[in-house]
Formats: C-alpha cells, structure tokens, sequence
C-alpha cells in the first residue's frame, strides 16, 4: 500500500541547504557592492540615475525639483539619495534568493532581470514619494523613510522571489512529470 | 477571476495587513523593547571586554553609550535603536503570509521566530557598540583598535544595515515557513491518504 510522505518530515535539510547558500551569496554580492571601485564605477553612477528619474516623476507630476549628483532639491527641501535609498539592498537580497533557490539558470537570469526592473521601478516610486513628503509633510519623513518605506521595498523584493519560486518550483515538478511519463 | 490568481492577491493583502498591524505594534511597544536590548547588549558586551565597563541606557529612541573608564561628564553617543529593530515588521508581514496565520501553530512559529530575531538585534547592537568604539572616538579608537579590528567591526555592523537587517527576518521566516498545499495544522479537515 502506497501512503502519502508525511507532512512533519518537511524539506529541512533542503531548508538549510537554500540557507547557506543565500547567506553565502549574501555577504559575496555584498562584499562586491562594498569594495570602493565598484562604489564609484557602478553604485554611484546608478544612484545619480535614480535621482534623475525620481526628479523626472516628480516634475511630470507638477513639482519644481532639481538634481545635482545624487542630490535632488525642491524648494523647500533636499534629500540624499544613498545606498540603502537607491534599492541594492533589496536587489542584493532578491538576487542571493534566486541564486540560491534549484532552477535552471535560464529562469534565474530571466527572474533576476525582471525583479531586478520591478523593484528598481517600486523604489523609485519611493523615493519620489519620500521627496513629495519631505516636502510637503516634513515631520513624517523620518518614520516614511525607513521605517515604511524601506520595508515596504523589501516585502516587495521578497514577495517577487517568493512568486519566482513557486513558478520554478511548478516548472520543476512539470520537467519531472513529462521525464517520468517518457521513460 | 480565479482561485489560483486570487491566492497571491490575498497572501499579498495578509502581508499588508499583518505588516500595518506589526508597525503599531512596533511603535507602542519599542520603548520597553529599547530597554530589554539596551539590557542584553550590555550583558552581551560586558561578557567579552576586559574589564567590563560599557553601559547602554535607552532613552528617547537611542541607546546610549557610556563607559566607566571615561570620564562622568564625558559625552555619551546613542545610536538609534529603530533602526536596529524595525525589522520585526518584515517578520511579522512574512508570517501573514500563511492561509491561517492565527492558529496557534503559527502564532507560535511566530514567538520562536520574534525570540532568534532579538538574539539577532542584541548580536548587532553589539557591533554598532564596537563600530563605534573602533571609528567613532579619534584618537582613542585610532590607540586601541587595529586598521583589521577596525574593518572588522564597522564592516560587521555596514552588513547588517545594508543586508542583514532586511535578510535577517527572511532567512529566520524560511524554515518556518508553510508551502500552500500544506496541512494547517489544527482545525481544518484531516487529509484523505491516498491508498
């Protein structure tokens, strides 16, 4: 009599497995992003760009902004963009997941270009709502800042990975389907 | 639309909502929590120098930084405890993840997973303590910390602002994290075997 795998005897060790190597991809792509010629060459010059294109909504929506390196300046207020601001940090969490998570690289390199482009695109809906309060609400910027804001970037991040793997997780269970119905 | 396509919309609401719900938690109760870290961080701290001299008081949103070999008059940094903390939210956003996030096998997935998380934020208030030490007082950390002690303890506590405090709470949720198809545990109806 088959009987169906019990539910306590869960993927523990496939568990751990993802969780070692998601720490280990962690601290590598950190370490990348953290080493001074990356900064200048790649996490500078992409954090300029995400100030411009926070200041380009911002003034298609009516506002008067204006950047200056990785600054962009209203009127009455100016604000930073650093890292932390210009969404690495969830792209770096989001990429050591996948990188982490069993599928085929195809679906890797694919689920990592999409995320990539939706949290970049989530976060600059931050940070242009961030200047838009610091502006015009300056007493909630601080909690909106990291508190919600930055959560809600990650959450976003995390749930885009979350979706990816059971899409890859489906793929797989499908591949291993049609593999056992062929032989 | 269909059940399949409605089931991440409503995870995502579950996430929203538990999220919103943390947040408020979080704010009524991160004056008491200060306190509880300032407490282990110290105890965690003391244990590791010698002698033993770092106090951690929280007030007013920092935990502030003293040391019985400086002077009573000296100036005491705080370091801002929200920042070390807010997290939880992010935790408690994945737990409503669940179908049931309030069966009692999840809420107590949840205290387990809420007890790693503050092992986790006494481990890098710990480090942002000795972050300071090592780059933040001139010349005295300049005399008692190495260029690698240094790297070490600024490097430590960087990783866990730009990494660790958004992964931490992903990667304590993960093991106790339930696959959609699974059982919940209590209350629901028992699954037939397949024979």
């Amino acid at each position: 009599m088959l009987q169906r795998s019990a539910p306590p005897s869960r993927p523990t060790r496939s568990s751990v497995l993802f969780l070692v190597r998601f720490g280990a991809f962690l601290l590598a792509l950190y370490l990348v992003l953290a080493v001074r010629p990356v900064d200048a060459a790649v996490v500078l010059p992409f954090t300029g760009l995400v100030a411009r294109s926070s200041a380009a909504i911002l003034n298609a929506l009516g506002e008067s902004v204006t950047v200056a390196g990785t600054e962009i300046r209203s009127p009455g207020f100016a604000v930073q963009i650093e890292n932390g601001c210009n969404g690495l940090e969830t792209v770096l969490l989001y990429t050591a997941a996948v990188l982490a998570f069993p599928a085929s690289w195809t679906r890797r390199l694919l689920g990592l270009l999409l995320g990539f482009i939706a949290i970049e695109t989530f976060n600059l809906i931050r940070v242009a709502t961030l200047v838009w309060i610091g502006s015009h609400r300056p007493a909630l910027f601080d909690a909106s800042h990291t508190i919600l804001w930055q959560s809600l970037v990650v959450l976003c991040g995390v749930m885009l990975f979350l979706l990816w793997a059971s899409r890859a997780r489906g793929a797989r269970a499908r591949d291993t389907a049609s593999g056992g119905a062929a032989r | 639309m269909t059940t399949a396509a409605r089931a991440p919309l409503a995870a995502l609401c579950r996430a929203l909502a538990g999220f919103l719900l943390a947040i408020g938690f979080w704010y009524l109760m991160r004056a008491p929590y200060d306190r509880l870290l300032a407490n282990a961080g110290e105890l965690l701290l003391r244990a590791v120098e010698s002698p033993p001299v770092t106090r951690l008081t929280a007030r007013g949103g920092e935990i502030l930084v003293a040391r019985a070999d400086f002077p009573p008059a000296a100036p005491q940094p705080g370091l801002p405890a929200a920042d070390l903390h807010f997290n939880v939210a992010i935790l408690a956003a994945l737990f409503a993840l669940d179908r049931h996030p309030l069966d009692a096998s999840r809420v107590a997935a949840l205290l387990a997973a809420g007890i790693l998380l503050f092992l986790v934020h006494v481990v890098a208030l710990a480090f942002d303590v000795r972050s300071l030490y090592a780059t933040g007082l001139g010349p005295w950390s300049a005399a008692r910390y190495s260029p690698l002690a240094r790297n070490f303890w600024a490097g430590g506590f960087h990783f866990y602002e730009v990494a660790g405090r958004f992964a931490a709470p992903f990667a304590i949720w993960w093991p106790f994290r339930r696959e959609p198809d699974e059982p919940s545990g209590g209350g629901g109806r028992p699954r037939k075997r397949a024979a």
